[in-house]
């Protein structure tokens, strides 16, 4: 089982989208505050090396990021690429995952279903390297 | 002597550009439509991509075409575009380890713990032209669906089996058969957009720099090193292809939150048996690595060569002529693409001025040989 976060951003946006709709939904439009309006920005790519796991910059990724509050509360969203409405979605689900009480309990077997497609896809990904599996014989 | 004026030449250079669009699509083909570059020229996209610095698969699409296929035109149009975006932060740090691969060869040992997989690769084929593919169509993407899905079957997806695999670099360090790079103790990895490098630099820089450089000119130095101007006896540890997933700390409450996966390539070259100078250690193999956005493979191996030359040359563990590329500033300061050819490029400008001087140096010089 993958990480909520792992989850959402890896899924298709449109779905990630509808999952936020839902949840928006429950809400006045008043309820929605950006704290800054969906924007693209850059992180930068810190590499762990593979000689002596020290870190270096290895260049940037361009994501796209929303931070709200959604009924006074804090949402957070960043995803890689330009898809400001993925990042919005991201930022109330966060917003909403997070309240006391979990509220949006409900969200959660759609959340798991997303997750069994994504591990699905994921599998298939691999399976298609997996055949080109080698082994090599001595003479 | 002194400055020199021209007049008309806006309307020149508007007409000079106008001239080179039209060109493009003069020949009455199809425009190039971003996803047709993204999924069809892959390693041109990559190469812009790492070259400029910048993981944006669209955004380097457009690059390639607006630069007609000039990977470095590209690579500078991505490195330009990125400094019109604030930087938010960095990502938390992300290791090979986690990353779904999608090809994964060693070429020190056969039997790896996960085993070889070549996966999508072109090294295995005979370099002949295929005259088919001039002919594809619609129907050669229905075939293509149906190969992949035939390969999917033949790989025969299993519940969580994803890619993930150890690194062949561990079982060398477990075993002690590696030097120990030298230790550096630095707050923040140097970061070259921000600062001025300066010699010696730390490793972070140099990693920094070689994963932003000219791949061409990287395969040249490395080449040198290895063919007889230097001391590199490289053999390949690991390379690994796949997506690796990224993450960032969440701002209000510092978990790891993942933001996506990023295609990228990574390699350790482990070099011949040195021992070190000045030191009791036995003598041990050295790593170099290797690092690249999209797939790009002769980019990460030059860079794990350079990278292990490099250490090496500061260990003093090379032996005999260390050759050009051992010479840190000379190597980091002429490895990338962008400044090169920016360099290079800038000879078209007028050189009226100087030139006038060259000319009544010269002019000088001969009367001074005359008499």
């Amino acid at each position: 089982m993958y990480p909520i976060t792992h989850i959402l951003s890896c899924s298709p946006a449109h779905e990630v989208a509808a999952l936020s709709a839902t949840v928006l939904a429950r809400y006045p439009a008043e309820a929605l505050v950006f704290i800054t309006e969906p924007r693209t920005a850059l992180v930068q790519l810190r590499m762990a090396e593979g000689v002596a796991e020290s870190q270096f910059n290895a260049g940037e990724i361009l994501v796209s990021e929303a931070l709200l509050e959604l009924a006074g509360h804090f949402g957070f969203g960043m995803v890689i690429g330009r898809d400001l409405q993925h990042a919005t979605a991201l930022a109330i689900l966060d917003a909403a995952l997070r309240m006391p009480g979990d509220p949006h309990a409900d969200l959660r077997p759609h959340i798991d279903a997303l997750s069994a497609a994504l591990a699905a896809a994921q599998e298939r990904r691999f399976a298609a390297a997996a055949a080109t599996r080698v082994v090599f014989d001595t003479f | 002597m002194g400055y020199v004026a021209a007049r008309g030449g806006t309307e020149a250079v508007l007409r000079a550009e106008e001239l080179a669009a039209a060109l493009r699509l003069l020949g009455g083909s199809d425009p190039l439509q971003l996803p047709q570059i993204s999924d069809q020229l892959r390693h041109a996209v990559s190469r812009a991509m790492h070259e400029g610095a910048l993981y944006a698969p669209l955004l380097a699409a457009l690059a390639v075409k607006q630069a007609e296929g000039d990977s470095i035109e590209a690579s500078f149009l991505l490195r330009a575009y990125r400094t019109t975006l604030t930087r938010v932060m960095a990502t938390l740090p992300a290791s090979g380890r986690t990353m779904a691969c999608m090809r994964r060869i060693s070429a020190s040992f056969k039997d790896i713990p996960g085993g070889q997989m070549l996966g999508p690769a072109q090294d295995y084929q005979i370099r002949l032209l295929q005259p088919l593919l001039a002919l594809e169509d619609g129907d050669a993407v229905a075939q293509a669906l149906a190969r992949y899905a035939a390969l999917v079957a033949v790989g025969a997806p299993q519940a969580g089996e994803i890619g993930h695999f150890p690194k062949v670099a561990d079982y060398l360090r477990a075993e002690q058969l590696l030097v120990a790079p030298p230790a550096e103790v630095e707050d923040e990895p140097f970061d070259l957009t921000r600062q001025a490098l300066i010699f010696p630099c730390p490793r972070s820089a140099r990693l920094q720099a070689l994963a932003q450089a000219d791949s061409s000119s990287l395969m040249t130095f490395a080449y040198s090193s290895v063919r007889g101007y230097g001391d590199a006896h490289p053999t390949l540890a690991e390379l690994r292809y796949g997506y690796l997933p990224i993450q960032v700390a969440h701002p209000l409450t510092g978990e790891a939150v993942t933001i996506g996966e990023i295609e990228a390539t990574e390699c350790e070259i482990v070099s011949k048996a040195h021992s070190v100078s000045n030191s009791s250690a036995p003598p041990s193999f050295n790593l170099g690595y290797g690092f690249a956005f999209g797939q790009s493979e002769v980019k990460v191996m030059s860079m794990a060569i350079l990278d292990s030359v490099l250490t090496q040359a500061r260990l003093g563990s090379l032996s005999g002529n260390s050759g050009p590329a051992a010479d840190e500033e000379f190597l980091l300061l002429h490895c990338d693409g962008i400044e090169a050819s920016g360099f290079t490029a800038h000879y078209k400008l007028p050189h009226y001025v100087t030139f006038e001087a060259d000319l009544r140096v010269l002019d000088r010089a001969r009367k001074h040989h005359a008499e």
